[in-house]
């Protein structure tokens, strides 16, 4: 969590994978993103990071499905089925597996994108403000995907926000202030965040 | 609003560079023809003047008609006329000129000099020693021809032929093959040679003689003393010379502009076919036009609601996109026109590449190619920018707040109503031109395709979702989503894409035509020699379309071959029957029905006289003519003469409607046309093939140009003859697929601007660079088979139309060359891989957090 401009989403592009370092490095696992080649960085946001954006997750041309197995398909790789339709079931996509995005509510998108961030078993899922374009039910619904992943698959999910409510799904909140980790919280409430925020702010 | 314009501009300089370059082609191809017919025409004239400077008056026989088949000669004039012309007060000097059709040099390796049929003319004339009547100055160490034997040849072929003064060469004329020695060489002012022209000087008499003339000249080239002018001259010539109603007298004036005007007629064919090439250039660039200006204005609907919101009218929003129009069409023109002069400049420099001496002088640009350029250039690029303008005036102001609107769906029926309807017109309209033959044929033929492309147009994208479903099947299964990626973009828009295949369309449309209709005439043609042909070999000068003159003593020569049992000449000229104009064969009517199958249906080929006629039913039935009817033919030498149907035959492949024997020949042509176009043998009973080959080839050693195939050499002649010309239309069409790939590759610049977030995601969730040039590649190929599938569709439309259309000219056969049409969509395909090279360049190397950060 962080005020806008903190470096949030610097932060989370750096150790996505998405942009390069300056100076540092990024391990994922046992792997130092910063010595990979674009191609090699390519297959590890492949096969083992997920991402799930604010807004614009989905491809416009590829229903629901293909969306979610998009990873895996770039890949050439068959998706496992039975953990595919766990993840499906989980986000209660089952009857909307054949439509476009264009078709699904915003809601809908979402899950679809967090779908897809989970389908390939990733190390770890990315989240840039996943709810910060719905409605508080839709968002909500999201979070406590993401929290199921995490209970039940025993996923490892990196989400960034400005949200108390969303931070309170998290078991641990990391505070960034002009680009450095200024404090953190563990097992948060939206009440014990918020205050946070606000000593921060001061 | 100004600024936005120009703002808009700058910022996408190369979009505005593709855009226009779409049309500067097309302006380029226009322009470059216009300068080189100028330029060709402009060395010309001054050429013609200066062959004509010192004559000023010429009293020449009359041309009795005109032909587009060919030169028809004039009648020569009685030597009688000469002393008469020479008395007239106020002549210096007259002399009597012989011209000789056709004189060919054959060096000492036995090859004729220059390109026989193909290239430059190989002619002669006779010698006058006055300066000015000619126009060839003697080189030192020469002289002129003085005995029967002895000649002048230009440099040029001099040259060519490695022949020095002193040299012995042999010249085939419609004589006997002579020889002669090469007394000296001329050249021609600055040139050595006229255009590349080959050129023998003969003595008077020996020209005569070659001619047949007794007691003729071609003509009395007569220069005053400067007394009178030449209007007066003539005049007084006109009045006191005993001038007989076969003799026309010309100042040299007159004879300057009458060359001129039939040069401009013969460059001006060469230039409307190079035109018509160049429309289908531009008609090309139309859709490209239209298509970016359709893409740019719907990207830019948030940009130019905003205007309207605070407060551009909607007449503001529209001329700004014409302004934009404006400037590419300027761009375009401007660029075209310098682009097309030095074409101009690479054309010319070919053609003397090829033996057409175009003596050197300035490129000539006239103010009209100059105005042409720009008003087509402009006016293109408007007329296709019109309605996208229409469309982004009727933006509204609250288009700003939206989110950028989609496509609008396709209202179906109504599009499939008014596609069809125009596509009817144009396909009613192409046939009927075709078929019913209306006096402007060409313009109903040619008004009916471009109606049809345009139907085909406005149906296209109810086709587009359908047909690239299909087309990208295959694709889906190998490449996996990638393919599907490439496929669904490829139908995102189907507008889009169906403009941008339509661009292709129009060049793989008429590839396709010609290529079924050039295999439909081989095809044919083959069929009749099979069918028709009864002799085992023929003999031709020449192997081309072009008939070079056989001189009578070949066929001569061919019946001292004991391996050949029947030898027939044939020849071929312009006439008129009835006041058309027509081609008449002339043949030895026993020998060729022994070697023709004419299919006589009346009377008989062998009891043709040389009063009557021989013509096929087809003409008879249209003219309603029957045995013993009397058909009027104009002849070059005695003009009207009605002559008695006494054959009609069914079968007119080899001899077209009329056939008259030799010595109807021999009485009604003039004497300078007394040659055979190609003889006909048939093998004696018992004799082997290869060994009369050799024989016969051993015989004719001393004609070289005369080239002997048998049936299956003859069919490969003829289609290496039609695939020349196809392969120039080819050529000629390359530069529309040219610009329609230019077309492709805008569309997909646009489109790829337009997904920047949508390729940022698929990067960011795990696609290669590769994977993604390999996406947007094969999406370009889906856009290119598109074009080729509707292109060739179209194509074997026209070509089934036209060539039933010809049933009746010889076009018997339909052929759909499925093998070439399959090279053609393998083509299309590499055209789809080739224009999406950049986009999928500039694809894969999307900065990927950019991309997604785009709002």
């Amino acid at each position: 969590m962080g005020p806008s401009g903190s470096g949030k989403s610097t932060l989370l592009h750096c150790i996505a994978g998405l942009d390069r370092l300056t100076s540092g490095e990024v391990w994922l696992g046992e792997l130092a993103l910063s010595q990979l080649s674009e191609r090699e960085l390519t297959k590890v946001r492949r096969d083992q990071v997920g991402f799930v954006f604010q807004a614009f997750n989905l491809i416009p041309t590829l229903n629901a499905l293909e969306n979610i197995t998009l990873p895996m398909a770039l890949a050439g790789r068959r998706p496992d089925d039975e953990w595919l339709d766990r993840v499906i079931d989980t986000v209660g996509l089952r009857d909307r597996l054949t439509h476009r995005p264009s078709e699904l509510s915003g809601g809908q998108q979402q899950r679809v994108a967090v779908a897809r961030a989970l389908a390939s078993r990733p190390q770890i899922v990315f989240a840039d403000e996943p709810t910060g374009n719905l409605d508080s039910r839709s968002g909500a619904e999201i979070l406590s995907f993401m929290q199921r992943a995490v209970r039940e698959f025993g996923q490892t999910v990196v989400m960034v926000t400005h949200d108390p409510i969303a931070a309170s799904y998290s078991d641990r909140v990391v505070f960034l202030v002009d680009g450095r980790i200024v404090d953190e919280i563990h097992d948060p409430t939206a009440d014990s965040v918020l205050r946070k925020m606000r000593e921060l702010g001061d | 609003m100004w600024k936005v314009t120009l703002r808009g501009i700058t910022t996408k300089k190369l979009r505005f560079l593709l855009t226009a370059s779409s049309v500067m082609l097309g302006v380029a191809f226009m322009s470059g023809t216009m300068t080189l017919t100028d330029t060709v025409r402009a060395t010309f004239d001054d050429l013609f003047r200066d062959i004509n400077e010192g004559t000023d008056v010429v009293v020449r026989g009359v041309q009795p008609f005109e032909s587009d088949f060919g030169d028809v000669p004039r009648r020569p004039v009685p030597a009688a006329l000469l002393p008469a012309v020479r008395e007239v007060p106020g002549v210096a000097t007259a002399e009597g000129l012989v011209e000789v059709p056709y004189a060919q040099i054959v060096d000492e390796a036995n090859e004729p000099v220059g390109n026989p049929g193909l290239g430059a003319p190989s002619f002669g004339f006779s010698w006058t020693d006055d300066e000015d009547l000619n126009p060839m100055t003697l080189q030192p160490g020469g002289h002129a021809p003085a005995a029967a034997d002895e000649v002048v040849i230009d440099k040029g072929s001099a040259d060519a032929g490695g022949i020095a003064v002193g040299d012995t060469v042999r010249v085939l004329t419609q004589q006997e093959v002579k020889e002669y020695e090469v007394v000296g060489i001329a050249k021609f002012g600055a040139a050595d040679s006229p255009a590349g022209a080959s050129i023998v000087m003969f003595t008077t008499e020996e020209a005569q003689r070659i001619n047949n003339f007794r007691d003729q000249y071609s003509s009395i080239a007569v220069v005053g003393d400067g007394s009178v002018s030449q209007q007066e001259l003539a005049e007084r010539i006109a009045r006191s010379a005993l001038v007989g109603s076969d003799v026309e007298i010309v100042t040299g004036e007159a004879l300057i502009e009458e060359n001129q005007d039939q040069l401009a007629e013969n460059i001006g064919f060469f230039n409307t076919a190079l035109l018509v090439f160049a429309f289908v250039a531009l008609f090309v660039a139309c859709f490209i036009i239209y298509n970016t200006f359709q893409i740019t204005v719907a990207q830019r609907t948030r940009e130019l609601a905003l205007l309207r919101a605070i407060g551009a009218s909607a007449a503001q929003v529209r001329r700004s996109v014409i302004a934009e129009a404006l400037a590419v069409g300027l761009a375009a023109s401007a660029l075209g026109l310098g682009l097309g002069i030095l074409l101009s400049v690479v054309l010319k420099n070919l053609l003397n590449t090829l033996g057409f001496d175009i003596p050197a002088t300035d490129v000539v640009v006239t103010p009209d190619t100059v105005v042409w350029a720009f008003v087509v250039g402009l006016l293109v690029t408007v007329l296709s920018a019109v309605l996208p303008a229409r469309r982004a005036a009727r933006v509204p102001p609250v288009a700003a707040m939206r989110d950028v609107a989609v496509e609008r769906p396709t209202n179906f029926g109504r599009r499939l109503l008014i596609g069809g309807a125009i596509l009817a017109l144009g396909a009613a309209v192409l046939v009927y031109g075709l078929f019913a033959t209306p006096d402007d044929a060409v313009a109903f033929i040619g008004f009916g395709a471009f109606t049809v492309f345009i139907g085909v147009f406005v149906l296209g994208p109810l086709i587009v979702r359908p047909v690239a479903r299909v087309l990208g099947r295959p694709l889906v299964l190998v490449k996996g989503v990638t393919g599907t990626l490439a496929r669904e973009n490829a139908v995102r828009n189907p507008r889009r894409t169906a403009a941008t295949a339509a661009a292709l369309m129009v060049g793989v449309a008429l590839v396709g035509f010609i290529t079924i209709f050039a295999a439909s005439a081989k095809k044919s043609i083959a069929h009749a020699i099979d069918q028709q042909l009864k002799s085992d070999f023929l003999v031709q000068g020449g192997t081309g379309f072009a008939m070079v003159p056989l001189s009578p003593t070949v066929a001569e020569t061919m019946r001292t071959v004991p391996e050949l049992s029947v030898v027939a000449p044939v020849r071929f000229d312009a006439v008129l029957v009835g006041g058309e104009q027509a081609f008449v064969t002339g043949a030895d009517p026993a020998t060729s029905s022994e070697l023709v199958d004419f299919d006589v249906r009346e009377g008989s080929l062998r009891d043709l006289t040389a009063d009557g006629i021989a013509v096929s039913e087809r003409y008879a039935d249209d003219n309603d003519l029957g045995m013993g009817d009397l058909v009027v033919v104009t002849f070059p030498a005695t003009g009207d003469v009605p002559m008695e149907i006494e054959a009609i035959y069914s079968r007119r492949e080899m001899a077209g409607d009329f056939l008259i024997t030799l010595d109807a020949w021999a009485t009604n042509f003039l004497p300078q046309q007394q040659y055979d176009s190609l003889v006909m043998a048939r093998l004696a009973p018992g004799a082997d093939a290869d060994a009369a080959r050799a024989a016969i080839e051993e015989a004719l050693e001393p004609y070289p140009t005369a080239k002997v195939r048998d049936n299956a050499q003859y069919k490969e002649d003829q289609a290496a003859s039609v695939n020349q010309v196809v392969n120039l239309v080819y050529a000629l069409l390359f530069l529309a697929i040219v610009i329609a790939t230019i077309g492709i590759v805008i569309t997909l610049m646009l489109s790829i601007y337009e997904r920047t977030r949508e390729l940022g995601l698929l990067r960011a969730v795990g696609m290669t660079q590769s994977q993604m040039r390999s996406s947007v590649r094969w999406e370009s190929v889906i856009i290119a088979l598109l074009g080729t599938a509707l292109g060739l569709v179209i194509g074997l439309f026209f070509g089934w139309a036209v060539v039933a259309a010809l049933r009746d000219e010889g076009f018997t056969r339909f052929a759909a060359a499925p093998g070439q049409l399959l090279v053609i969509v393998v083509v299309a395909a590499v055209v789809g891989v080739v224009a999406g090279v950049y986009p999928a360049w500039r694809a894969s190397r999307l900065d990927v957090l950019r991309a997604i950060a785009t709002e």
